[in-house]
Order: C-alpha cells, then sequence, then structure tokens
C-alpha cells in the first residue's frame, strides 16, 4: 500500500496555489490534512499528478468573529474548532458536531476545509453546514466568489469546486437566542462514519415552534434537508405529536437512500426519523433551556 | 513551523527535508510520496513508530506532532519538513521508562505490545491536556486505538496509574518548591 | 516425561515461591513498551529487496495469459515471478484433508479475489507496487461459486476440476445410539444457525524476509512465524528443498491468535530471492492484503442442531449438523476448525450419546484458516443456543438447567461421548460464584421490571469448556495423522549463577518468557532478572512447535522444569563429589546444594556451576560437566484416535461461567452490555495478571464475534470488507469490563496443576453475549439466529416481531 508517484509544492499563498492548479494538466489535487486524501493515495485510487499542499499558506488558519459571522479558514483544524470558545457558545452545534468526527488523532489534522472538500455523504460538517446555512468563500483565477452551503455539494465526493478553485474560508451565521440544536448519529462503533445522522434546530417563541431546520447525512448521496418536515413544525408546539410527525417526514424525505453491508436503505430511513425524532426533543429541550 | 527547504516549484524529485526528532535535528531525503511513518521507520531506522493498517484506522504509528497526536500513516514526510516530532523512542531514555511506560508494565497494559507505542503516545497527550481523566474521558481519547490482545482492561487501568502518579509527582516537585523559596 | 517434575508449586525446591503463582511483571514489556523489539518489519538485512503481491480481482477466473515484459525493463526490479514459475520450481501446497493443494501462485486459473497471480522484488516496496501495474494479466471469468449449499449443487462451479465435486469431506459420526436418544426423547430442540466469516486480525500482519543462498542452496526465512519448526516443513516440502537445508527464525510478533499464516507470502518470497541470485526479499503483508487475502478468515459456518431431552431437564442426546464453507482451497487448516470441537463436544454436560454430520465445501471465497478457539467458540454458542430453548421451553431457569446437566465434581477424570477425557473441574463452584457475583436474582428481578417498561433487557448466562495442550489427534476426523506435540527448553547456569533459557518461539504477547522466568527463579534461588530467555531458530531450538492450542503455558512449564530437574541431578553429583558427601543425601533448596543437618556442607549453584565450567578435572569422570540440560515435554498419555475420532486428545478442561447483561435499543437495533461477570478455572494460575490478560482479551474478540466482526462478500465473490474501516475490531468503548474471579481446580496431569488458557473466554464470550440477546428478544418472540447480531440485523428481527404482532391482533 504505497502511493504512486506524483509531483508535489508547498506553495505560500492562495494566489500562487490556485497558479499551480491552473498550470496543472486538470490532474492536480489539493492537499489539506491528508486524513482523506492519504488513505486514497496508499489504495492508489487517488492518482494525481501533483499534490498542491495547502499547508505551508500561512492565513487559511483562524476562528474570528467577522461582521456578526464566525469565519473559519478552511485549513482550521477540527481540534482548533473543538477548542474554540467562540464556536462553543456562539455555534454551540457546530462544536458538538466536531466532537463526532473520527478521533482526537484524525481531527488534529484534519481540516474544515478539507471535510467540505471531501463531501463524503456520512461527514457531519456539510449537514450542518447547510443546516446553518453556512456560506463557502473560493478562490480562483477569476477571483473569489462565495456560495452558499446548500448548493455547494451537488453529488457525493463532489463540490461546487472548479478544478482550480480553493475553498478558502466557511462562514456561519451564530445561534439565535431562543434557538436550541442538535446533532446525532448512529455509527458501528464509536468515532465510526455514520450510518445516519441529523442536524436539527429550532427556534421557539412564546411555546411555539418558530423556525425549523432538519438536515440529514449518512442516509443519502448529499444532505437531505426534510423541508416537508420543517414547514409541518412551524406553529406547532413542540412536542411528542409535532416531533413524531417530523419524523416520519424525515424516513420518507430520502429519494436514494445509501444502502451497504452495514444498513440497507430501509434500515437507514428508519433511522433517520429516529434521530430526528429525539434530536427534535433535544433541541427543544435547549431551546427552551436558553429562553 | 518553517520549512527551510520545501520547494514551493513542483516536483517528483527527492528533496531534502530537516525536522527535530526526539530533541535530535535530522536531515534526510525523500521522495514526496513517502509516508512519513515510512521515513521514521525507513530512512531514520526508528522502527518504535508501527505500522497496522496504512489508512489511518488502527492508531499503531500514532507519534507526536508539535506535542500532538497525528497518524504518520496519514502524513507525507515532506509535510512534516520544519516540523518537531516525538516517537516512542523519544519517550523514555537510556533504559529509564517514562512514567507512562511504566505504569503500561506495571498493570499489564501490553501483551504483543505492538499497538503499545502508538497507545502511550496519545497517552501522553491526553494527560499533558487533562491529569485526571475520567474513564469516560480516556475512551473517548484512546477510541481511534485498536489493540487485538488485551481487552483494554488492563489499557484503562495503566492509564489511571500514570495518570497518578504523574500527578503526584506534579504535586511533590510544587511542594518542594514552594518549600524551598 | 513427567517423571520427577514436580507436581504442584510446593514440591518446588525453594522454601517459599517468590515469582511463581504471582502476578510478577512481564520480562518482555522493557523492551516492548520502549518499541525496541525487533518485528520483522524492524529487520533490514545488506542487499534487501522489497517484494509486492499482484493478486487476482476475479473470485473465479482462467489465467489466459501473463505479460511481465514491462515490470522486468523497470529500472530497480530484480525478480518477476508467475503461476509458472511456482508450476516449474515448487509442489502445491499442503493441505488438510490432504491432496486438493494448489501453488502459492496462481497457475491457469484464480480461485479467490486476493489469490497471489506474480509478485515483483525491487529495491523498494512503492517501486515493487509500481511494477505490479505493469504487469498485464489477461483474465477469462468464470462463474463463482460463493454460498456454501450452491457449492454442493451438481453443476455447480467446481473449484478443483479434477475433483469433480466441491465437497472436501462429508462424513456422519455416531457417537452412541442416538437415534434410540431422539426417539425415546420427551422433547426436542431444534434450531438453524449460521456463524459468518470472521477473523484473527492480529494488529500486526505477516511478514518475511527469505534468503536464498545459491552456493550452499539453503534457505533461511525471518519473519512473525507462530510455529517455526512446523513453518520449516512445510516450506520444505513446497519449495522442494530439504528440510535441514530451511532455517526458519521467528521474530517477535504483533499477535497471532492462529491468524499469521504466511505459507504462501514465504514461498513467493523464497522465489524471488532465489531468481534475484541470493539477495533477501522482505514481503510484508499490507492490512488490505491480510483481509482479502491473508490468514484471517475462519469459521464460515452454516448449523443445524437438536438436543434431546427428558421432561426434568436432563439432556439425553446432541445433534451437529455442520456445513462448513472452507472457501477457495483446504489450505489454511480451516478444517482442523471443524474436529477441534470433538475435544469438549458436549460441553460441560454429561450428554451421554452424540452425533455429528459433517460437510467441508470449497467456495470461490478466501481460504479459512485458524482462529482463537479454533473451532469450539461456534460449536459452544449452538450447543448453550440449544440449551437456553430447551430452558425457556420447559420453564426451567438457565442455570439451573445447566446445573442439572453438569458433569459432577468427583466424576473427573470423565470422558465424553466423543472420546476426550476431562481432566477435572467443578462446574457448580464457577456457576454459584458468578450467580453471587451478578447477585443473579436481583438482576433477574429488575430485568421483569424493564420488561415491563417495554424495555429490551437480556440476561444471558452459559457455561463452557476450553479444551487446552492440543494434540494432532483431535484432528484425526479431517485426516491428521499424527499423534504427540513436543516442546523442549534447554536450561544452562553459567559462572554467576545466572540463567539462560533457549527455547523455539518467539514473543507473541501471551507471556511466556516471564513464566519460563518465574519457573527458574523459584527453582534455582535467584532473582527474575537473573534468567534470560533467548529464542533459538528451527535447526538450533530444542524439538519444539510454539503457541497454539491453548498449550504453551502447561508445555512449557513442562519443559522448563523437566531440564531444570535434569540439571540439579547433574549438580547434585557434582556437589556430592565436592562436599564428599553421598548424592542421595545432597539437596537442592534455596539456591544452595547442601547436605541437611551437616553444618557448613553447602554450596550454591554459583559455586558448583562455576566449578563445572571450569574445572572439569575435579569432577567425576562420568559427569558431563556442563550445568546444561534439554527437556521436551509432550502430554503423557496420547494415543492415536480410533475410526470415529475418539481419543484421548487435549489435555485440560478449564471451565468459564459468564453472566451478561445486555439490553437492546428497540427503535435502532443497538445492544449495550451494560452488566459482565466471569468465573473461570483454569487450574493453577502460574501469572495471574497473564491469565487474566488471555481471558479478557478473549472477551474483546468474543464481543467483536457477537455484534461486529464479519467478512462480507457479494454474489460474485468480491469481499466488501477490506479495510479496517468496514471489518470493525472492538474498541475501548465497545469492550465491557467484567467483574472476574477466579476458581481452582488443578489438573492432575500438568506439571504445577495448570491448564491451556491461551484462547480463554473466546471459547464463552460470543455466546454469553448472544443468548443473552435472545433472553431479551424471547418475549417478542424472536431469535438472533446469524452472527453478528448486528444493530442492523436485530432492527430487522424486531420489525418482524413488531408485523407480526400487528397481523396477530
Ligand atoms: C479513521 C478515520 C475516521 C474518520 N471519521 C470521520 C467522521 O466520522 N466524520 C467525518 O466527517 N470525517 C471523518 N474522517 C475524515 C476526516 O474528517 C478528514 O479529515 C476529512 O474528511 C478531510 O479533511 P482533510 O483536511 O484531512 O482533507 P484532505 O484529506 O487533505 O483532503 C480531502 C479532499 O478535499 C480536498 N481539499 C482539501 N482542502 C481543500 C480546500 N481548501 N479547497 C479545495 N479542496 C480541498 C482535497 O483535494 C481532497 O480531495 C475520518 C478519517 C479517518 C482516517
Ligand atoms: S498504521 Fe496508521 S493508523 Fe494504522
Ligand atoms: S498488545 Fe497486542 S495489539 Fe495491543
Amino acid at each position: 500500500m504505497k502511493p504512486p508517484p506524483f509531483a508535489y509544492a508547498a506553495p505560500r499563498s492562495v494566489a500562487d496555489a490556485t497558479a499551480l492548479l491552473r498550470a496543472s494538466d486538470g490532474d492536480a489535487k489539493l492537499l489539506a490534512g491528508g486524513q482523506s486524501l492519504l488513505p486514497l493515495l496508499a489504495m492508489r485510487l487517488a492518482r494525481p499528478s501533483l499534490l498542491v499542499d495547502l499547508g505551508r499558506i500561512a492565513d487559511l488558519d483562524y476562528v474570528r468573529e467577522d461582521d456578526g459571522m464566525i469565519a473559519i479558514g478552511a485549513m482550521t483544524t477540527k481540534t482548533a474548532v473543538e477548542r474554540s470558545a467562540l464556536i462553543r457558545t456562539r455555534q454551540p452545534l457546530l462544536h458538538d458536531a466536531t466532537r463526532l468526527i473520527g478521533h482526537p488523532q484524525i481531527r488534529n489534522r484534519g481540516t474544515v476545509g478539507g471535510s467540505m472538500a471531501q463531501a463524503d455523504p456520512a461527514a457531519e460538517y456539510p449537514a450542518v453546514a447547510v443546516a446553518l446555512g453556512a456560506t463557502l468563500r473560493l478562490a480562483g483565477e477569476r477571483g473569489e466568489r462565495s456560495v452558499d452551503a446548500a448548493a455547494f455539494f451537488p453529488s457525493p465526493f463532489t463540490t461546487a469546486l472548479e478544478p482550480s478553485e480553493i475553498l478558502t474560508e466557511i462562514r456561519v451565521p451564530m445561534r439565535a437566542a431562543g434557538s436550541g440544536w442538535s446533532v446525532l448519529e448512529i455509527a458501528r462503533r464509536h468515532g465510526d462514519f455514520a450510518l445516519a445522522g441529523a442536524v436539527v434546530m429550532l427556534g421557539i417563541e412564546s411555546g411555539r415552534i418558530a423556525s425549523a431546520r432538519i438536515v440529514l447525512f449518512g442516509v443519502a448521496p448529499v444532505p437531505v434537508r426534510v423541508s416537508a418536515g420543517e414547514a409541518a413544525l412551524l406553529g406547532e408546539s413542540p412536542g411528542r405529536p409535532a416531533f413524531e410527525h417530523a419524523a416520519a417526514c424525515a424516513r420518507d424525505a430520502v429519494s436514494e437512500p445509501l444502502s451497504d453491508p452495514h444498513a440497507s436503505a430501509a434500515y437507514r430511513c428508519h433511522l433517520a426519523g429516529v434521530l430526528v425524532g429525539r434530536g427534535l426533543a433535544e433541541a427543544a429541550a435547549r431551546a427552551e433551556g436558553s429562553s | 513551523m518553517t520549512s527551510p527547504f520545501s520547494d514551493e516549484k513542483p516536483s517528483s524529485a527527492a528533496r531534502r527535508i530537516r525536522m527535530t526528532v526526539n530533541g535530535v535535528a535530522v536531515e534526510a531525503v525523500a521522495e514526496p510520496r513517502t509516508t512519513l511513518v515510512d521515513f521514521l521507520r525507513g530512512d531514520l531506522g526508528l522502527g518504535g513508530t508501527h505500522v497496522g493498517c496504512e489508512h489511518g484506522v488502527c492508531g499503531a504509528c500514532t507519534i507526536l506532532l508539535e506535542g500532538r497526536t497525528v497518524r504518520a500513516c496519514l502524513m507525507l514526510a515532506v509535510q512534516a519538513d520544519g516540523a518537531r516530532l516525538t516517537t516512542i523512542e523519544g519517550l523514555g531514555r537510556d533504559g529509564v521508562l517514562h512514567p507512562i511506560q511504566q505504569a503500561f508494565v506495571d498493570e499489564h497494559g501490553l501483551q504483543c505490545g505492538f499497538c503499545t507505542p502508538g497507545f502511550l503516545l496519545s497517552v501522553h497527550e491526553l494527560l499533558e491536556q487533562n491529569p485526571d481523566p475520567s474513564d469516560e474521558e480516556i475512551r473517548d481519547f484512546l477510541g481511534g486505538h485498536l489493540c487485538r490482545c488485551t481487552g483494554y482492561k488492563t489499557i484503562l487501568r495503566s492509564v489511571r496509574l500514570a495518570a497518578r502518579r504523574l500527578r503526584e509527582t506534579k504535586a511533590a516537585v510544587a511542594a518542594h518548591a514552594e518549600a524551598s523559596s | 516425561m513427567t517423571g520427577g517434575i514436580p507436581k504442584t508449586i510446593a514440591d518446588l525446591p525453594t522454601s517459599k515461591a517468590r515469582y511463581i503463582g504471582e502476578r510478577v511483571p512481564r520480562v518482555e514489556d522493557q523492551m516492548l513498551v520502549s518499541g525496541r523489539a525487533e518485528f520483522i518489519d524492524n529487520a533490514t538485512l545488506p542487499g534487501m529487496l522489497h517484494g509486492a503481491i499482484l493478486r487476482s480481482p476475479f473470485a473465479h477466473a482462467r489465467i489466459v495469459r501473463i505479460d511481465t515484459s514491462r515490470a522486468r525493463a523497470l529500472p530497480g526490479v530484480f525478480a518477476v515471478v508467475t503461476g509458472e514459475d511456482a508450476r516449474a520450481t515448487t509442489a502445491p501446497l499442503g493441505t488438510i484433508p490432504d491432496g486438493w493443494g494448489v501453488h502459492c501462485l496462481a497457475v491457469d486459473k484464480a480461485r479467490f479475489v486476493g489469490e497471489p497471480v506474480a509478485a515483483v522484488a525491487a529495491t523498494s516496496r512503492a517501486l515493487a507496487e509500481d511494477a505490479l501495474e505493469q504487469i498485464d494479466v489477461e483474465y477469462e471469468p468464470l462463474p463463482a461459486v460463493v454460498d456454501a449449499f450452491e457449492a454442493l449443487k451438481p453443476g455447480a462451479p467446481l473449484l478443483l476440476e479434477e475433483k469433480g465435486s466441491n465437497v472436501v469431506l462429508h462424513k456422519q459420526f455416531r457417537w452412541g445410539d442416538v437415534d434410540a436418544a431422539f426417539r425415546d426423547a420427551d422433547r426436542v430442540v431444534r434450531e438453524k444457525l449460521r456463524w459468518n466469516r470472521l477473523g484473527a486480525n492480529p494488529m500486526e500482519t505477516f511478514g518475511v524476509i527469505a534468503q536464498w543462498d545459491p552456493s550452499e542452496a539453503t534457505l533461511t526465512c525471518r519473519g512473525s512465524y507462530q510455529t517455526q519448526g512446523y513453518m520449516a516443513l512445510g516450506i520444505s516440502a513446497v519449495l522442494q528443498i530439504p528440510a535441514h537445508k530451511v532455517r526458519v527464525i521467528s521474530h517477535p510478533h504483533g499477535g497471532s491468535f492462529g491468524g499469521k499464516g504466511g505459507m504462501r507470502g514465504t514461498c513467493i518470497a523464497a522465489m524471488l530471492s532465489r531468481q534475484a541470485d541470493g539477495r533477501p526479499v522482505k514481503w510484508i503483508e499490507d492490512r488490505m492484503e491480510y483481509l482479502v487475502g491473508g490468514a484471517g478468515q475462519a469459521w464460515d459456518r452454516h448449523y443445524e442442531a437438536a438436543l434431546a431431552l427428558r421432561s426434568d431437564g436432563r439432556f439425553t442426546g446432541l445433534h451437529v449438523t455442520l456445513l462448513d464453507d472452507l472457501g477457495g482451497t483446504p489450505e489454511g487448516a480451516g478444517a482442523i476448525s471443524a474436529a477441534k470441537p470433538l475435544a469438549s463436544f458436549t460441553g460441560c454436560y454429561t450428554i451421554p450419546v452424540a452425533a455429528y454430520d459433517l460437510t467441508l465445501v470449497l467456495t470461490n471465497k478466501l481460504p479459512t484458516g485458524p482462529y482463537r478457539g479454533m473451532g469450539p467458540p461456534p460449536h459452544n454458542w449452538v450447543l448453550e443456543h440449544l440449551v437456553d430453548t430447551a430452558a425457556r421451553e420447559l420453564g426451567i431457569d438457565p442455570g439451573e438447567i445447566r446445573r442439572r446437566n453438569f458433569i459432577a465434581k468427583d466424576r473427573f477424570p470423565y470422558e465424553i461421548a466423543t472420546g476426550n477425557e476431562y481432566d477435572s473441574g467443578d462446574y457448580e463452584a464457577a456457576l454459584d460464584r458468578v450467580l453471587e457475583m451478578s447477585d443473579y436474582r436481583r438482576l433477574r428481578e429488575e430485568q421483569a421490571q424493564a420488561r415491563a417498561e417495554g424495555r429490551l433487557v437480556g440476561i444471558g448466562l452459559v457455561s463452557t469448556i476450553e479444551p487446552g495442550v492440543f494434540d494432532w489427534n483431535a484432528y484425526a476426523i479431517v485426516g491428521v495423522p499424527m499423534t504427540g506435540v513436543p516442546e523442549g527448553a534447554t536450561v544452562s547456569i553459567d559462572l554467576f549463577g545466572k540463567i539462560v533459557v533457549k527455547v523455539g518461539f518467539s514473543l507473541e504477547g501471551q507471556g511466556q518468557y516471564t513464566v519460563a522466568a518465574q519457573l527458574l527463579a523459584d527453582y534455582f534461588g535467584v532473582e527474575l532478572g537473573d534468567v534470560r530467555v533467548v529464542a533459538q531458530d528451527s535447526l538450533s531450538a530444542p524439538p519444539h512447535f510454539g503457541p497454539g492450542g491453548s498449550r504453551l503455558g502447561v508445555a512449557l512449564t513442562g519443559a522448563v522444569l523437566g531440564a531444570a530437574e535434569r540439571v540439579k541431578a547433574k549438580l547434585v553429583r557434582a556437589a556430592a563429589h565436592l562436599l564428599q558427601a553421598d548424592p542421595g543425601v545432597v539437596v537442592l533448596r534455596d539456591g544452595r546444594l547442601e547436605v541437611p543437618g551437616v553444618p557448613g556442607a553447602e554450596m550454591t549453584v554459583a559455586q558448583v556451576a562455576a566449578v563445572m565450567l571450569t574445572r572439569s578435572d575435579l569432577l567425576p569422570p562420568d559427569l558431563e560437566p556442563s550445568p546444561e540440560a534439554t527437556c521436551v515435554w509432550t502430554a503423557p498419555g496420547r494415543t492415536p484416535a480410533d475410526a470415529d475420532g475418539r481419543a484421548k486428545s487435549y489435555l485440560t478442561a478449564a471451565n468459564a461461567c459468564h453472566i451478561v447483561r445486555v439490553e437492546i435499543d428497540a427503535e435502532t437495533g443497538q445492544v449495550t452490555i451494560d452488566g459482565y461477570w466471569i468465573a473461570d478455572d483454569c487450574g493453577v494460575r502460574l501469572n495471574p495478571a497473564n491469565v487474566e490478560g488471555m481471558i479478557q482479551g478473549g472477551v474483546a474478540q468474543g464481543v467483536g464475534a457477537a455484534l461486529l466482526e464479519e467478512y462480507v462478500y457479494d454474489a460474485d465473490g468480491q469481499p466488501l470488507t477490506s479495510t479496517f474501516a468496514d471489518y470493525l475490531l472492538p474498541t475501548i468503548s465497545d469492550v465491557p469490563i467484567p467483574e472476574t474471579a477466579a476458581i481452582v481446580t488443578p489438573s492432575p496431569f500438568t506439571p504445577l496443576g495448570a491448564k491451556g488458557v491461551g484462547e480463554g473466554a473466546m471459547h464463552t464470550t460470543p455466546a454469553a453475549v448472544l443468548c443473552a440477546i435472545n433472553d431479551a428478544l424471547a418475549p417478542l418472540g424472536v431469535q438472533a439466529t446469524e452472527t453478528p447480531a448486528s444493530p442492523h440485523r436485530l432492527w430487522k428481527l424486531l420489525e418482524s416481531a413488531r408485523s407480526h404482532a400487528k397481523s396477530n391482533r
């Protein structure tokens, strides 16, 4: 299991990196934390002609408050996210989701940008980004552009990134007062990729559900928003009947469920329903606790 | 970390890299495709970092990079250019075991010993961050290390013992410093 | 030889044993925790090349053509071998039963995904893998047979055409009048059970450095060999080199559990070295190779079994039908695993008659091999499942029904229906202990309450035998012709009274070097650190087998103590001569040779040894003046099996009783183990910490078997579990930490009364966890009958129970 030969470059700026991508024959690859890419190289499933290492670019590693949002540099490690007081206090959903990713040793290297760009159907971050309405900033030959998370994950393991573009920053809103959150998943073992997962956010005003967001991961090729469930919750009082209905919507929300030796499509859809039900209860309790 | 040699120009040729491993500055040549674990084992002769899977799941290859645990099979050697690394060979010195190693011996925290160096380095990071971890915190931190022999019971005990001894040492040192000031 | 070997710890020549029987830290560990052990991948030889193996991507395919020219032309490539070379220079691999072997590199056709097809040696592993990509193989895919039942059908694709059938063995055994037992039974419980493939997966895979010496036509193989001497014989047969020209050197290795394998890899590396004009060739199996093509798959089994009972719960007969899927060839000794259950076929129970209908069949999957327990773990699950079913049907508590059928403690040695003899035991004591530890009555009360709340809580209680100290005769029914397994040790004392003991096996994890050091330190009255254990290669070591079949602890004790007795005899004669005393009055005690009652008539062991080593002229001429002796220990009283496989085979019978409490999440099918209690009787514990380690390691592997581990193939024979992300080993969060107790019923047959325990709880935990799950499911009227009880499988069962309940409403 040794990687095939490739060329390597470690540019010092985003501009240099995009220039390298542009100059390459199209099968160059970016290297961030390597926690997804290195196994693919070792198995020779990835065969880039050139690896462009983002690790020497100084200004892609940060978590800061910017214009009322939390801005996270693409090369920020998951450990840095996990330890960020800003994220823990102002967007605890992201904090909790981070702790579900792999193990500390993976989080010490794996980056936020890498997880978004990898777009693994079972990954937590893409679903969290969709649920939060995050914005992804991309740098390319025509300068910078921003893409909504909802439009960033068109199909599994692919993104809206152009071949010579680099994801530079993820911007997430802060938690609204009076809102609750939950991220739950079921995996075969602690730290494994999820068989099914659900991200839930609930805003409760005067005892009624004022906003709802439900996004599933691990069950479908891309993160799935349970729009019917969200709509049905609005105006309801938080409680079992409303949550069970939303859970049923979640079970039906997936048009092409994934299936593998660990979990069939039917089982995954069932789990999605269970997790949404549990997640809504947890989110509601948190919303009530915080308001 | 600054990288004195790493080339900004793309090349598949082997390149010269420099790093500090277990406190010793080393310089060697590595092909871009050489993983850090193969580099440590093959080029630097540090065979204590073991290879159990080469795809990031078993934890046998765990080392410290700038004090943090990483999987040396999931890094290229060139990525570590300029870095400060610690491997199992740097934990105890000259036959004197680090308290974490000693605790594993005392509590029978190993059988074949193949997974052990990786565990020891993760325990090192854990106890630096959290000198008095609960069993749940220990499990959480070591969940990415597979051991096929022990069934983990004695590993858990070893970590508890190491934590206790390190805390006691620290307290004794602090008391001594106070007394002598 | 057992004559003269101390029977109990009190018989050792010391006034107080300081080490043996104590939880002493292991002598192996300093090196291991420092990362200094020379695992095979840490070894390098001058001029060494690195091998890589090209493997079949098809489960069944004719190899039409192989073109290696592009690979050969790559700079840095020194050798390329294919099936043609194997055909020309090697014999087919040995198999059990005999005569089904193929070559180490596929000749003409490939029979499973991952079968070696060609190999390269180059200056680096990366380069060798680059070269593999330059080998062109033209395959003609053939229909594959993946399911064992399909493989039995006429017209199924054949693995070995010349055999005319995929059935390797089909035999029916009747030990006693089984028909009458079932005819006369008050009740018969039956079940079909499926145990899926799983396997050893030691954290270190197999690795080898093979070096061919063209001048002497000899071969040296260094590697992670579990049983070096035995491997040497196999290598000699396959490579057709006389055995005395093959040297096998076992390096410390990162676990084995039976699943190290290495025959194909060794032979391929040797062929490469020979073609590379004698440059050493290292081949390290990578994890994906191990998972799809290594020695890590075992026990792919379809069972149908029945237990005959009286209405009072007494068992009167057991009938087990096993269809065992051996995969592509019987080269991995998977067949042995189907024979070993005979050593404890009827478990802890007095079941007077038994039947076994055994079919071994080939399919287009990886050949199965040994794994910890070697066959009884699935068999024990089958038996214990039937026992639980019987208890449920008769309304008897699972503990009580077992108690009624236990072999009573005064009936040992006890011969079971299949012919093996259990040495000793007290199964009720273990049961009582574990009932008390777990507060079983309270557990049942809590369960009743949980059930009333609609929760799925289950309690598993099982009691099993671990046959220990194997003998080849146990495997006679699958065609193993041998009897007797030796283990030798050479003990020598140096000028300073320090001790070296030479053995024929390397470190594997069980701590046997520590046991040897404990024994000798107490025997000769020295410190633990004064004893050094040294591994010798297959040509220099005394006759040996090494670890396997839960035997080495016992066998090594026999060999070491036997050798110590012989050294003592020499020391006594020398000392008597020097002290001018009669040898009959000189005794060894606490490191001194003395004449009791005669003040001053004493010498230390070191003094006597020093005289022997330097002044043989002072000694009697007929006394060989070296303070050194060898003993080769073999289990006494083993005789070849009769035509039905009956034999005294395994020397010891350890016993364990486990209670497990689980809860199943009714919505998701996830299982949580939230209570675990063990009482274990493996006789005298030479190092209790080692024993507990074996037990807990077995618990972990047992939990893996019950809940997580499974090799999955698709309908075309493609493996779907080829990484550690898909083949799921238990992590620190998955393994419970049981409360444990030791019951000690010494073996009357072994040195110091110890019993084999190396395979440990692997015999018990899978059954215990699965029985607990089925106890939880029982009120719903469904049962888990397939391993592992994954959340997905349990959810499907729960769904079927729910829809059944609905339709009945
Ligand atoms: C044992 C194990 C368990 C894991 N468990 C989980 C889990 O439970 N959940 C989970 O989500 N992940 C899990 N992962 C994956 C891990 O989170 C990875 O870190 C992550 O998927 C990729 O991040 P990275 O920085 O390592 O990216 P890399 O591996 O370096 O890159 C991944 C991909 O993204 C591209 N890329 C990286 N950065 C950028 C960028 N800035 N712009 C454009 N493209 C870019 C790369 O070219 C590559 O194609 C696990 C990994 C392992 C080894
Ligand atoms: S060898 Fe690196 S994680 Fe297994
Ligand atoms: S001690 Fe052998 S794998 Fe952990």
